[in-house]
């Protein structure tokens, strides 16, 4: 038992600091046993490596994942989370289809694009340059959405016109379905910002300490708004590929999506509190959940257990964060 | 500015109240104005109102209890399966789970320190889980009509046992609040709780119980509600959050905390309330309510904000 590198043991007490560290290494210990407890039961279920089963885990999880990378980057400057983000699916997957009517895909891309964009950092704008509080924000934006679209579109679904179908964005590429690669590529890109700009140190920042974001001069409402702008973004890439999926949207289609997303978020071991995470981390909770998603099925549980495994792992996730530190 | 000044919270919900009334009078005073309004305005105030009041008591103490959605439809779903032969013991079942889920989940955010948005948002995906698990994932009918028709038969034009029951939790919660400690030494511990602690507050015990009964008041009105729809549905409940907070946050509650009464959050959702049945009685369509719902939640965001007087001096400045 000679040279045990504990640091910061004074005075014969462990210190906070290494309390803390051994308090880590007991969560990665629980989290390292769960994966591979999860893989060797989602291995050794028959059918689980079919291709049917592999192609339809990836479809599922590709759309939730871009809402969810988006959230990432909202839930690590600090914000919690925004409920708004399944209605801003349904809502640009309605505008891209519009668009893509009127004149044709370019424009469909453009419109749904600016759209979830300016929708989103409009919101990041009141909370990064008000101050104002983020969930309330998205709950406004939230019931703002439905009620527009509703006037818009009372009948509900939206039809894309014939001829203007997308065919070639619903193949594969090196075998994977599209919808996954583009998620893969979001994924990069959001891990890109997140790890080598300013911009992205600046979230970091802004979710560990917002005043002291503040004192070094972090321009703290541009990284808030920065944040929205990127997480609407993302999250037009869902609508995007789900109105070309179906050729058809309706606000029906993102529902529920701002909490699946904030599962995988959590899942993926981003901190509520903000500060810390990242956006290959939430891709592997959102892939954690969709393997959970199709063990159950495979195994013939009932569908409606999915979301109470979902919620218990959650709750779970949530209980092992806990640093000793609150507000 | 001076109406939404922070001096005096309590006059705010009052006036929205007033300004929602005046408003739709003066768009069409003969629809407006009418007994089936009134009594539409109260059935809506049943349906929002303890919810917003669990859920207002949460963030008087600086906390925020997402699972309130969670609680609503799962109490829903609970009192219907339990409740077909018998509703006091599916009433009894529903409270009890919202009881025990409420307790749980402030225990856990005082013994674990943690936030409380996280953890209720765990509760929030597992009782919507169990509301799924309970129903199997479809909508349920309720087949005992009798249960139904008594909780909304009309007494008096404009009442009903669902609206009173609502009113009589608000009143009871005005009471105990107004006038025992508890009322203190919310505040005191929604204002700076290591200060409540100092003064020998029972900030723990405290939190517990609020998130108790906040539990409690969702698994309520989730219970009469589905009652009285003579139907439950795991998903159909789930767009409760949107006027609770709006209302909580109207009836002059800070997110902040360590401001806001039982009352004022009443005052909040009868504004809502009003609006709803006031659109509906002059003949708007549905969305119209939505969208001015959102307007206003948005609007007292706005004017809520931490920096929205540093900022308004400096646009002052500038020019």
């Amino acid at each position: 038992m000679t040279g045990s590198a504990e640091p910061g043991i004074a005075d014969g007490g462990p210190s906070a600091a290494a309390r803390r560290g051994e308090r880590r290494n007991v969560v990665a210990a629980v989290r390292a046993a769960v994966l591979v407890a999860l893989l060797a039961v989602a291995l050794s279920t028959p059918g689980f490596l079919s291709q049917p089963s592999m192609l339809s885990l990836l479809t599922t999880v590709s759309f939730i994942g871009c809402v969810a990378i988006g959230m990432t980057l909202i839930t690590i400057s600090g914000n919690i989370m925004s409920f708004s983000l399944g209605a801003l699916t349904g809502a640009t997957a309605m505008i891209f289809v519009l668009a893509v009517n009127w004149g044709g895909f370019a424009c469909g891309l453009a419109a749904a694009l600016v759209f979830a964009g300016l929708a989103n950092a409009l919101q990041g704008f009141l909370i990064g340059w008000l101050r104002a509080n983020p969930i309330i924000v998205s709950i406004a934006a939230l019931a703002l959405i439905y009620g527009v679209a509703e006037a818009f579109a009372a009948h509900g679904t939206i039809y894309a016109a014939a001829g203007t179908s997308s065919g070639g964005f619903k193949g594969k590429i090196a075998g994977l379905p599209v919808e996954f690669v583009v998620l893969l590529a979001i994924t990069a890109v959001a891990q890109f910002i997140l790890s080598f700009t300013v911009f992205g140190r600046n979230l970091f920042l802004l979710g560990a300490s917002f005043r002291a974001a503040e004192t070094v001069g972090v321009r703290t409402w541009r990284a808030i708004t920065g944040a929205y702008l990127w997480a609407g973004l993302f999250t037009a890439a869902a609508g995007i590929m789900l109105a070309i999926r179906y050729d058809a949207a309706s606000m029906n289609y993102g529902v529920g999506y701002e909490y699946d997303a904030i599962a995988a978020v959590l899942v993926g071991g981003t901190v509520i509190k903000g500060g810390e995470g990242s956006a290959v981390r939430t891709l592997a909770g959102a892939i954690i959940i969709g393997i959970i998603q199709v063990v159950l099925v495979l195994q013939g549980l009932r569908s409606e257990w999915q979301y109470l495994i979902a919620g218990l792992i959650v709750l779970g996730v949530i209980a092992l964060q806990t640093q000793g530190t609150r507000d | 500015m001076k109406l939404f000044s922070r001096d005096d919270p309590h006059m705010r919900p009052l006036l929205i109240l007033a300004g929602c009334i005046l408003g739709l009078a003066l768009i069409d005073v003969r629809e407006f104005v009418t007994m089936a309004t009134a009594a539409s305005t109260l059935e809506t105030f049943a349906t929002i109102g303890l919810v917003a009041l669990g859920l207002g008591l949460t963030m008087m103490i600086r906390e925020f209890d997402l699972s309130v959605v969670g609680m609503y439809s799962m109490a829903g779903c609970i009192a219907v399966v339990m409740g077909g032969d018998n509703a006091w013991l599916g009433l009894a079942c529903a409270l009890a789970a919202g009881l025990l889920g409420g307790l749980a989940q402030g225990f856990i955010i005082v013994r674990l320190r943690l936030g409380s948005v996280g953890v209720t948002l765990g509760g929030l995906l597992v009782f919507a889980g169990i509301a799924y698990v309970v129903t199997e994932n479809r909508a349920l009918p309720y087949d005992n009509m009798a249960v139904a028709l008594y909780l909304s038969a009309p007494i008096g034009g404009v009442f009903s046992i669902r609206n009173l029951v609502a009113i009589a939790i608000f009143l009871a919660a005005a009471v105990v609040i107004g006038l025992t400690r508890y009322g203190r030494d919310i505040i005191a511990t929604g204002s700076d709780r290591r200060a409540a602690m100092t003064a020998g507050v029972d900030v723990d015990g405290l939190i517990v119980g609020i998130f108790g009964f906040s539990g409690l008041c969702a698994a309520l009105s989730g219970a009469l509600l589905s009652y009285s729809l003579a139907s439950a549905s795991p998903s159909g409940l789930s767009d409760v959050i949107v006027p609770a907070a709006a209302a909580a946050i109207l009836g002059g509650v800070s997110l902040a905390g360590g401001t806001g009464r039982p009352l004022g959050i009443a005052m909040g959702v009868l504004s809502l309330a009003v609006l709803r049945a006031g659109f509906n009685a002059i003949g708007a369509p549905p969305y119209v309510n939505e969208i001015a719902m959102g307007a206003i939640l948005l609007i007292v965001a706005v004017l809520d904000g931490a920096y929205l007087a540093r900022r308004l001096s400096w646009l002052r400045r500038a020019h």
